[in-house]
This record gives C-alpha cells, structure tokens and sequence, in this order.
C-alpha cells in the first residue's frame, strides 16, 4: 500500500477519500426497525437492492441489523423487492 | 411468553367495521389463549411497495402482544383464512427489548464513570454492547 505522502508519478492525480463512519453509530441509533421506512429507505437504492457496507459505511453490527430490517419491511410491502 | 408483534394488511376495499371486527376476533383468541395485549395500532391506509392480490393499497393494523408460541399459531391461521387480509408478518420483539436495554445500561454505567460530561462524545459503546 502506497502512502499519501509517497511521491507518485507525474501526472497521476491525488484522491484523498474521506473516512466514512457508520450512520448508525454517529447518530446513536440503536434500534433499527422494520417499520421505520423513511429510516431504511436511506439504505435501498434505485433498484430496490440493499445498499452495501463499501458504499454506505455502516458498521457490520449495525449491517447486520438492518439487512433484518429490510428483509422484514419486504415481507410486509413496506419496502420493494424490485422495481417494476 | 414472549412479546410479539403481529402486522397484517386488510383489503383497502373493507369497511371499518369489518376492520374492527377481524380486530375483535384475534383479540379473544389472544386473551382466551391466556396472552395479554399491550396495545392495537391501526396505522391506517397506505401504498403497498408492491402489489398484493392485485392491490396497489391496503389498511395496516400492528398488534403488540405478549404470547405463547401456540396463540401465535392460532392466530396467523385465523389470519391466513380471513379473505379480507391479503398479508400478514409476525416480528418477536423480546430479544430486541433485552438488547435495548443492555445498552442502556451499559451507556448509563459508562456515564457514571465518567461523570457529568460523558454520553456527549461518540465512541464504539454502541457497537460493544451489541456484541
């Protein structure tokens, strides 16, 4: 792994990437329901996919808990499975 | 017993008193059954995600109960023959209770330690107590 300070070859940009931090922890959410569908919705894309853990950054405690979420909210029409 | 939370979905179609009667019927199998109820939430009429027995809409109801496994069987039967309810799901919500309170406790003892300035500053509590 190439630090950030190492010098790279001319002409390459630098991308600093911001640290991300799980929403849930930041927040202090314990909780995640399953009927809290404004809450879960921030987590499913377009496509109706659960967004995952690379893009959003949430914690894999917290992953865990709303993936259960989610699948709970699809049982009962509050969330899609797919778009039409 | 354990707590429970049962959702289902009544056809938009269906008239309160219908609603109130499918509400009146699990209710007695849940207290003849030897359970108490904590409280009946009709959430009312929203849009389905997706669509159910060709329904774009349907009429929400949550039970929150405390049961046995057999109420509980009993009822997602009754639910299962009513034609006026297209969907039903049944959540246990003890285990979420304890690990709510888990952390609370574990956030109040943290607090404590610390004194008057602490529970300010985010920090991985959450995520330990979880675990």
């Amino acid at each position: 792994m190439k630090s950030a300070k190492e010098k790279r070859p001319a002409g390459q940009k630098q991308y600093y990437r911001r640290k991300k931090v799980c929403k849930f922890c930041v927040e202090r959410i314990d909780s995640i329901n399953y009927k809290d569908v404004k809450l879960l919705s921030q987590f499913v894309p377009e496509r109706a996919k659960i967004m995952p853990r690379r893009i959003s950054g949430v914690c894999s405690p917290h992953q865990r808990l709303l993936n259960d979420a989610i699948k709970k909210a699809r049982n009962i029409a509050l969330l899609p499975f797919t778009t039409e | 017993m354990r707590n429970y939370e049962i959702m289902f979905i009544v056809n938009p179609n269906a008239t309160e008193e219908e609603i109130d009667k499918i509400n009146a019927q699990l209710e007695s199998i849940i207290t003849t059954g030897g359970g108490t109820i904590d409280k009946i939430e009709k959430m009312g009429k929203r849009r389905l995600a997706y669509l159910v027995d060709k329904q774009r809409e349907g009429y929400y109801v949550l039970f929150s109960i405390v049961a046995n496994g057999d109420i509980i069987k009993e009822c997602e039967r009754r639910l299962r023959v009513m034609d006026a309810v297209i969907k039903y799901i049944t959540v246990r919500t003890d285990e979420e209770v304890r690990r709510m309170e888990k952390i609370r406790s574990y956030r109040q003892k943290r607090a404590a330690r610390r004194g008057s300035g602490a529970g300010t500053t985010p920090g991985p509590s959450a995520e330990e107590a979880m675990q």
